[in-house]
């Protein structure tokens, strides 16, 4: 023990100094436990003291990560190099609690959710929790790190689809989700052990990582490395891992179906980006570890056509904004093939847009939902005429999820092509000209099924005539800011470049 | 002293046998039991390479935190699988599908 107590003082300090740079991560943890104490003593009517209470405390911590980008944009790394702060893990920042709040929104105005026995305070509390996963998902750059925030953010979301449990298909969905997530995130923690054995280090952007990494014969690398994507592919469900989307995004209740399709999406992102980051910058030097650009080429075709094809298929609304979001996360593995800056510039775009996109998406089938008790597409018959705001909205959001400009989807796509093509210029490889080609194709594959909802609404009369519940909440004034803003960006791009 | 590779044998079993549970088990409880071995055998594997490491922290301390997080993964699912048998009276997950293509 003695021997350590020499460099006690210096750990202490390193800690310390760190404090300050992870404050809206405190306040979030600080939050959690208001926000737990408060709705045991103050239920109240619809949780109202959660709600409040969780939305002030991640908007306080918006509000110093807004002082952390002010305060200057170099990197930092924190607590022994187990997290980085620098811009793109700030704007990732931003998205997440954009979500967050749209979700809190979402869960306030759903009715189904509201009528639910237990009351939705305890949905309230996993809020910030959840967001501090994710925060962390986009800071971390050690394997420890990497592996604690996507278990904080996997835990948190089997809760969610997990907490109403209103019938089977809910229970189901939920049992599906935790377990294959819990053996995605077991086999993730075997390829850790792997990599950490192989290097003898746990920090991604220590030097030595990549160059002992390169030191171990090339199976045993590629299998390790394999095993860790396995846990980040859950989280993104490109393909061979896509298998539970459409079943939770179908059977949970609408708004956590809207978060999990954009939040934890997003943040394995993040951690994709960081995770490559090391692999891609030391390639020059070394001799190549593995070989990620080829991988995620052939995952990224793979995904954009599976995806696309079989959302054509789809009748139910969710799973078929479920497949368009595998086809999504598909499209944006380009822009992390493409790795340059350039890249990762586009990607935080497309994901600010995307999350607009989808949430208003997801905002949309589910108060149609409630006022109509349509689920599948064939049920949109005439509804044009009937829930006129609606409809507008949802065929601006759609137009938008295709990539047809004058809508922001557009740009957001068009961002990630060009990166695409700068990598294909600078080197010349195949495999960025088929995943160009198949972004383009899937993309007019996608207009069919995003358009089929317009085509029911506008060119088809219903057989029967609707009973409309009419629900007077501020939810559709949240879908047209968002739907207003979708145009806005598509016009004015700069407005949201960080 | 036993060898490094004798520990990385054990955990590369175990882990096969979690897998080989995961994929074969008709019941949601064994696929459970099965994850956990999986998880055990990365926790050995962590704990193994940390003798080896320069500070002999780092893989300990990881090990902690998975075990931590494995304990409430599994509170989570159990909670799950418990709400699973009340509507469907049964856990066998080839029998619950009523969500499909």
């Amino acid at each position: 023990m003695n021997e350590y107590l020499p460099f006690l003082s210096g750990l202490l300090k390193d800690t310390l100094s760190g404090i300050p740079y992870i404050l809206p991560e405190i306040v979030l943890v600080l939050t959690f436990l208001v926000v737990i104490v408060a709705d045991l003593f103050l239920q109240g009517k619809r949780s109202s003291a959660a709600f409040w209470l969780s939305i002030t405390g991640i908007i306080i911590s918006v509000f110093f990560s807004f002082k952390q980008i002010e305060a200057g944009a170099d990197v930092r790394l924190l607590f022994f190099e187990n997290i980085q702060l620098d811009q793109v893990a700030v704007s990732f920042k931003f998205i997440f609690a954009f979500v967050v709040l749209l979700f809190a929104l979402f869960i306030r105005y759903d009715r189904n959710l509201q009528s639910h026995a237990k009351g939705v305070g305890d949905l309230y509390m996993l809020l910030p929790a959840v967001l501090l996963g994710l925060n962390l998902m986009a800071m971390s750059t050690s394997l420890l790190m990497i592996y604690i925030s996507i278990e904080m953010v996997s835990i948190g979301s089997y809760l969610m689809v997990g907490y109403v449990s209103a019938g089977n298909r809910q229970t189901e969905a939920s049992m599906k989700y935790a377990l294959f997530g819990s053996a995605c995130s077991a086999i993730m923690l075997y390829g850790i052990s792997l990599l950490y054995g192989f290097t003898g280090t746990i920090n991604i952007s220590d030097p030595d990582f990549i160059v002992h990494l390169g030191e171990i014969p090339e199976p045993a690398t590629a299998l390790a490395i394999i095993l860790t994507m396995v846990g980040i592919g859950f989280k993104l469900s490109f393909v061979p891992l896509h298998f539970w989307s459409p079943d939770v995004y179908e059977g949970a209740p609408t708004p956590v179906t809207a978060f999990l399709s954009t939040a934890p999406k997003i943040a394995g992102f993040a951690i994709l980006v960081r995770f490559l980051f090391p692999f891609y910058d030391q390639q020059s030097q070394t001799k190549e570890v593995f070989d990620f650009e080829t991988t995620f080429a052939v995952v990224a075709i793979i995904t954009m056509i599976v995806g696309n094809f079989a959302a054509l298929w789809q009748n139910n609304i969710k799973r078929m904004l479920a497949y368009s979001s595998i086809g999504h996360t598909g499209f944006a593995l380009m822009a992390v093939v493409s790795n340059s800056d350039y890249g990762v510039q586009s990607l935080v775009f497309y994901f600010s847009i995307y999350a607009i996109m989808n949430m208003a998406a997801f905002m949309l089938a589910g108060r149609i939902e409630r006022q109509t008790a349509a689920t599948e597409v064939d049920d949109y018959k005439g509804l044009g005429s009937v829930l006129k705001a609606e409809m507008v909205c949802f065929v601006v959001i759609l137009i938008s999820l295709t990539g047809l400009p004058p809508t922001a989807g557009f740009l957001a796509k068009l961002y990630v092509f060009s990166a695409a093509f700068e990598k294909y210029t600078s080197s010349g490889s195949i495999w960025m000209v088929a995943l160009l080609i198949t972004g383009a194709l899937t993309t007019v594959v996608s207009l069919f099924y995003y358009l089929k909802i317009p085509l029911n609404a506008y060119l088809r009369k219903s057989a029967n005539p609707y009973n409309i519940e009419n629900a007077k909440d501020p939810l559709i004034f949240i879908i047209a800011i968002l739907t207003f803003c979708v145009i806005l960006f598509g016009i004015f791009p700069s407005l949201i470049s960080w | 002293m036993i060898p490094l590779a004798h520990f990385m044998f054990v955990s590369a079993a175990l882990f096969c046998i979690g897998i080989y549970a995961v994929l074969s088990k008709r019941n949601a409880i064994m696929i459970l039991v099965g994850i956990e071995l999986m998880l055990n055998a990365a926790i050995l594997n962590l704990v193994t390479f940390s003798k080896h490491d320069k500070f002999e922290a780092s893989g300990q301390v990881f090990a902690l935190f998975a075990i931590i997080l494995a304990a409430a993964a599994v509170a989570v699912s159990l909670a799950i699988i418990l709400n699973v048998y009340k509507y469907y009276r049964t856990i066998d997950p080839t029998k619950i599908d009523n969500l499909r293509n």
